[in-house]
């Protein structure tokens, strides 16, 4: 991906925005500090299982006897109604987290960059085709879309991921569009064209790689969104099955034991609250760093 | 002008028809039969095949969308699955409650989000920014049906001082005729004069209130933020404070009112936003809104009372964007 | 101009939002001049997991609605689980011909409805005739009524096709209820939808608010008077979560309530101010396999994980002691309860040595296991049996479904369907053949019978048993354990527990005593705010 971003003609002004950036962002504290959160989160998701005192508790292993205990230092975080560690399942949900989130942008990804890219290129009845479809999709209410088409295919992590992706890409594609309507406009696009290139091929290999850039910054400021997305799906019993340690789940699961084990909930609701933060304080900064509107600052 | 709202509205229409039909369509494809669910919990095979006679599910879809499309122009969303009571009846009983608490959600958004999201953008990347920023950007990225059970455990067990949950003390209203205007409580109390419902109503609300609004909150002062940092870069803008004029006056007059419509549009943007949070608390609050009402239709795949809220909320949403646009349309300076 | 009428309409809302605050500030309870104290009234206030009721029409509910149509409309006789008896309620008697084909009601007199007109032998005719016309909801307790007539003003006679025990059916808290044929003109539920009721119980519908919260106030007129202690008024209320629940009834905002967790019964049994009310009810739990699926199409698998399922595990940590494990299909406490049925106990070793005999050495097969989603008690059993299944080389998906989803998906195509589904199930009226007939009787169309269990001689019992039912419960009875016997021993299913029933009541509310055939109903009128 990257080195498409670097490849094209326009490489010796984009290494030296790159540099602002990263000067940028260097004075930016709170998105600096944001980005060595989400850099320590995928570091946690990724070593999770090495890290978590009891792995066998983030999967099917139970242990009745030890039910609901409070913190302590052989249960950090106290353990759940199954008697596993929450401290564990908590580190362990990380993963499920940033991948399910991962795997849902990337699946609006590919559904919405091809139809930006169409529509924006192409433009005409087919653009307006598919903005008033993007149109249709955008005007739900936020959540019922997925909540619906959750419902419909059944309670599973991997639907919750499906059901998103189908209400979350024409942000993607309004976006796309947009881009390609500009770059359509630039030199080596009109170049392509009047040597003949077909349609087809201007669309992937010179209008696709030139947006990738923004959608993927915006895609990363969705992130935080859409891991809330999920762990509501979750909460409401549309996603994550037992006994899966996913955040929402567990905290759907913990309001039976509300006042008895008070960290049970807690501890679920901060991990939640600390990611979702840290991505969306990313996003901002990023959106700020990168938009030439704000950045000359 | 008038051709643009016109054009406006009609492309509102469109767009309804669509979401209308994809609704439609996924809940006609819900694995689960609804005539089964219209007899009750233990019917025999007989009963279901009457039902599904009674309730037309034998004719091709596309005879089923017409016939749908039709009763809908007449205001009958059908009959819910679960009560066999008109979803348009058992809405019109819901509506009032979740609006209720959305117009406050979005009060609050208003008069808190908007000033953030100003002294934010004046002082950028001072502390008071670092620190208003923190604020919204931490609003938006709570769980709220997290913290509703919070909540409820901190000021009802822990404190004692507000209630836990429902819309009024079952005690007044038993022994009080409430007052109904409008269905919503706190206005219907406080015109009829009734203040001790309007009291009590009001320490009701406060709880749902505040965990609904706070994601409008952040949304507002996000946006605000950003929008006038746009703004505030703009060559009037910095010609303006070249010229001399206040900062203050740079800041409130020229700048805010050329964020006129990205705010409205963000109003617009944020009652989505309340709207499904009310999804997911109100039923930790016994709040009789649609979001319970929906939650509850999903659980029990009640297709007919997930397509009336799904269709009420999208009018609802589709209609504020529509005013936003307008809005946007209607300040001279943008040119149509 | 417009945008300054929205700045105007802003403006108004800012401070219609400011007068509510400073109204909030001064305790407002002052100028309520209008609001006239009344008598005080005693309140009983019940908090329901689920919506008090969805359905108003008599004729039609067959759900939650038990609780609240109880109090406002009543059936001809009662029975009382407890004490094993039939209790006469709007039929003072009843006598049935030998060959249990006539049965005759004696109506009592002096009855009024709650739109003031009296009961007689029409308006039970009218009833149930319009119940069995509609067919919906639980209608088919009546399938074996040929027809009814009206002998005089106060005799009632049912004519069946095949015996039938009318005395338990006429007493079932669904479809057996008598309302007044001046009110109810049509067949459709219009009427009832509306909010109202004509029903002869002790309390009549106050008001409601719809799906939520339910509002009786006592009927002034009943015919077994108010002398002694009552409440006047019921509120039935909505309160989903468990915690809310638990917590209105520590700090005395509610009376009574159901289905909390054990670990909350547990923390609130030293509390002086809450009582806990043990109901052995007629509830029971079972997982039932595909029988017609490999591998648990054999009876040595099927018997190998019956071996490895934790019921001990299953009783002290799911139910927390408040229920036993199942011995059989027919619970504990209803007659045709076979006390002397084989149980199986948790052994692995056993369910690997059958599962080796039936050509599963390793286990090494995968099986998928739908319960209800939401419910923690089948989540917390389907983890605790996964994480024991493993230890025999058998892989459990567990899925959560909404309960239409599994049952579509067990009734729909054969290929598609589950291995394993937890169901719950308690009896309309209370008899074995609930259970017998619905879950293990062949059927051409899976309705009930999920595990797709056919065995003709069982169905051979079943039937025989159930006509015996009508004349001769004791003979009945040792049919139903006959059958239950092959069922046991081909484990078409899983018999996980029994449960109890626990009722959390604030102490002052006194008499109330649960009713297994009733599940979650109170009786109002029997309560009353004591000491």
């Amino acid at each position: 991906m990257l080195t498409k971003l670097f490849s094209s003609k326009l490489m010796e002004p984009k290494l030296k925005e790159a540099k602002f950036s990263l000067f940028l962002l260097n004075r930016n504290k709170l998105t600096k500090i944001s980005l060595i959160i989400v850099l320590l989160l995928i570091l946690i998701a990724v070593i999770s299982p090495w890290i978590a005192p009891y792995p066998g508790h983030t999967d099917l292993e139970v242990n009745p006897q030890d039910k609901l205990l409070p913190p302590s230092s052989q249960y950090f975080f106290g353990t759940d109604e199954l008697g596993r560690d929450i401290f564990s399942r908590v580190i362990f949900g990380t993963r499920i987290s940033l991948n399910t989130a991962l795997v849902a942008v990337i699946l609006s990804l590919i559904i919405g960059i091809p139809l930006g890219a169409v529509a924006g290129t192409i433009g005409g009845k087919i653009d307006e085709l598919i903005m008033r479809i993007t149109d249709i999709f955008l005007s739900f209410p936020p959540l019922l879309l997925a909540i619906a088409i959750a419902a419909v295919l059944g309670p599973s992590l991997q639907n919750a991921m499906i059901a998103i992706a189908i209400s979350w890409w024409p942000w993607y594609t309004r976006l796309v569009r947009g881009q390609a309507i500009s770059l359509k406009e630039r030199q080596f696009v009109k170049a392509a064209e009047a040597i003949g290139t077909s349609q087809n091929k201007i669309i992937f290999k010179h209008i696709i790689p030139n947006c990738i850039s923004p959608v993927i910054v915006q895609a990363s400021m969705d992130m935080g969104g859409v891991i809330l997305t999920i762990s509501s799906l979750s909460f409401l019993g549309l996603g994550a099955q037992a006994p899966t340690p996913e955040w929402g789940l567990m905290i759907s699961t913990s309001r039976n034991f509300f006042l008895n084990a008070w960290w049970y909930s807690i501890f679920p609701g901060i991990a939640i609250f600390i990611t979702v933060l840290a991505f969306n304080l990313l996003g901002d900064g990023l959106r700020e760093i990168l938009d030439p509107k704000t950045r000359k600052n | 002008m008038k051709k643009y709202i016109l054009r406006r509205i009609l492309l509102g229409i469109i767009v309804l028809f669509g979401v209308i039909a994809i609704t439609f369509t996924i809940t006609r494809v819900i694995p689960s039969d609804p005539a089964a669910k219209w007899v009750g919990p233990r019917a025999t095979h007989e009963q279901i095949q009457e039902a599904r006679i009674e309730l037309g599910l034998d004719q091709p879809y596309i005879i089923q969308f017409g016939k749908y499309i039709s009763d809908l122009l007449h205001g009958d969303l059908g009959y819910s699955l679960r009560s066999h009571q008109p979803v348009a009846t058992e809405l019109k009983n819901y509506i009032p409650a979740t609006v209720e608490l959305v117009l406050l959600a979005t009060l609050l958004a208003i008069i808190l989000g908007i000033p953030l999201g100003i002294y934010s953008a004046k002082y950028k990347n001072r502390w008071l920014d670092h620190l208003s920023r923190l604020f919204s950007v931490g609003a938006v990225s709570l769980p709220t049906f997290w913290v509703a059970l919070f909540l409820q455990l901190i000021f009802f067990s822990k404190l004692e001082i507000l209630p836990l949950g429902g819309r009024i003390s079952t005690n007044i209203s038993i022994m009080y005729e409430l007052p109904n205007i409008t269905g919503m409580l706190l206005f219907d109390s406080l015109v009829t004069g009734k203040f001790m419902i309007f009291k009590d109503a009001f320490l009701h609300m406060i709880l749902p209130g505040i965990t609904v609004a706070l994601y409008p909150i952040g949304l507002v002062a996000r946006m605000t933020r950003s929008a006038l940092l746009e703004i505030l870069n703009e060559e009037y803008i910095v010609a303006s404070r070249s010229y001399g004029l206040p900062e203050k006056t740079v800041l409130w007059i020229y700048a805010l009112k050329n964020s006129l419509g990205p705010t409205s549009t963000v109003v617009a943007l944020s009652v989505g936003y309340t709207l499904m949070n009310t999804f997911l608390v109100e039923a930790i609050f016994s709040w009789p809104g649609i979001g319970r009402y929906i939650s509850d239709a999903v659980i029990g795949l009640d297709y007919p009372a997930i397509m009336g809220v799904t269709i009420f909320s999208a009018v609802v949403y589709l209609a504020l964007n529509l005013i936003a646009d307008i809005i946007i349309a209607l300040d001279p300076r943008v040119r149509v | 101009m417009k945008i300054h009428m929205k700045r105007n309409l802003m403006l108004l809302l800012v401070m219609i939002l400011l007068v509510s605050l400073a109204f909030s500030g001064c305790g407002g309870g002052t100028g309520n001049g209008d609001e006239e104290q009344q008598q005080p009234v005693s309140i009983a206030y019940y908090a329901t997991n689920s919506e008090p009721i969805l359905d108003w029409d008599p004729s039609v509910m067959f759900s939650n609605g038990i609780i609240v149509l109880n109090n406002i409309y009543e059936t001809l006789l009662r029975y009382d689980a407890v004490n094993n008896e039939i209790i006469p309620v709007l039929a003072e008697s009843y006598g049935k011909s030998d060959d249990s084909l006539v049965w005759t009601f004696n109506i009592r007199q002096g009855v009024k409805f709650h739109d003031g007109t009296d009961l007689n032998a029409e308006a039970v005719k009218y009833s149930i005739d319009r119940t069995m016309r509609i067919n919906k909801g639980a209608s088919y307790i009546w399938a074996a009524v040929k027809e009814i007539n009206v002998v005089d003003e106060y005799t009632v006679e049912f004519v069946l096709n095949y015996p039938a025990p009318m005395d338990l059916i006429a007493s079932t808290g669904y479809a057996a209820f008598i309302y007044s044929p001046a009110s109810v003109t049509s067949d459709d539920s219009e009427w009832f939808s509306s909010g109202q009721e004509c029903g002869t119980g002790p309390y009549m519908l106050q008001s409601q608010v719809p799906g939520d919260e339910v509002v009786l106030t006592k009927y002034e007129e009943y015919w077994s008077g108010w002398e002694g202690e009552h409440f006047d008024k019921v509120v039935i209320k909505k309160v989903t979560e468990t915690s809310s629940r638990r917590q209105m009834i520590e700090k005395g905002e509610a009376d009574v309530t159901i289905n909390l967790p054990y670990e909350d019964v547990e923390a609130m049994k030293d509390n002086e101010d809450v009582t806990i009310e043990l109901e052995n009810s007629y509830i029971n739990v079972a997982s039932y396999f595909n029988t017609q699926k490999a591998p648990l199409d054999d009876k040595l698998v099927r018997q190998a994980l019956s071996y490895a399922f934790p019921y001990d595990d299953v009783v002290e940590f799911v139910l927390g002691g408040y229920g036993t494990q199942g011995r059989g299909p027919v619970p504990k406490g209803l007659w045709g309860h076979g006390k002397t049925l084989k149980q199986y106990t948790y052994d692995l070793d056993k369910a690997k040595e059958l599962l080796a005999e039936a050509g599963y050495p390793d286990g090494g097969f995968s099986l998928l296991y739908t319960y209800m989603s939401g419910d923690e008690e089948e989540k917390k059993t389907a983890q605790l049996y996964k994480a024991e299944l493993a230890k025999i080389g058998v892989d459990l998906e567990i899925r959560g479904m909404p309960w239409d989803s599994q049952w579509e998906m067990s009734k729909g195509d054969p290929e598609g369907r589950q291995d394993m589904l937890v169901m719950y199930w308690w009896p309309d009226y209370p008899s074995p053949v609930s259970w017998l007939y619905n879950l293990y009787h062949s059927e051409e169309e899976p309705l009930f019978n999920l595990g797709y269990y056919s065995n003709e001689q069982v169905d051979a019992l079943i039937e025989e048993a159930d006509q015996k039912s009508a004349s001769d419960i004791a003979e009945a009875e040792e049919l139903f354990v006959q059958a239950q016997e092959i069922i046991v021993d081909e484990a078409p299913a899983i018999f996980q527990y029994d449960k109890i029933n626990v009722w959390v009541e604030n102490n002052t509310f006194k008499g109330h005593v649960p009713n297994p055939a009733y599940p979650n109903v109170v009786f109002f009128y029997n309560t009353y705010r004591g000491e």
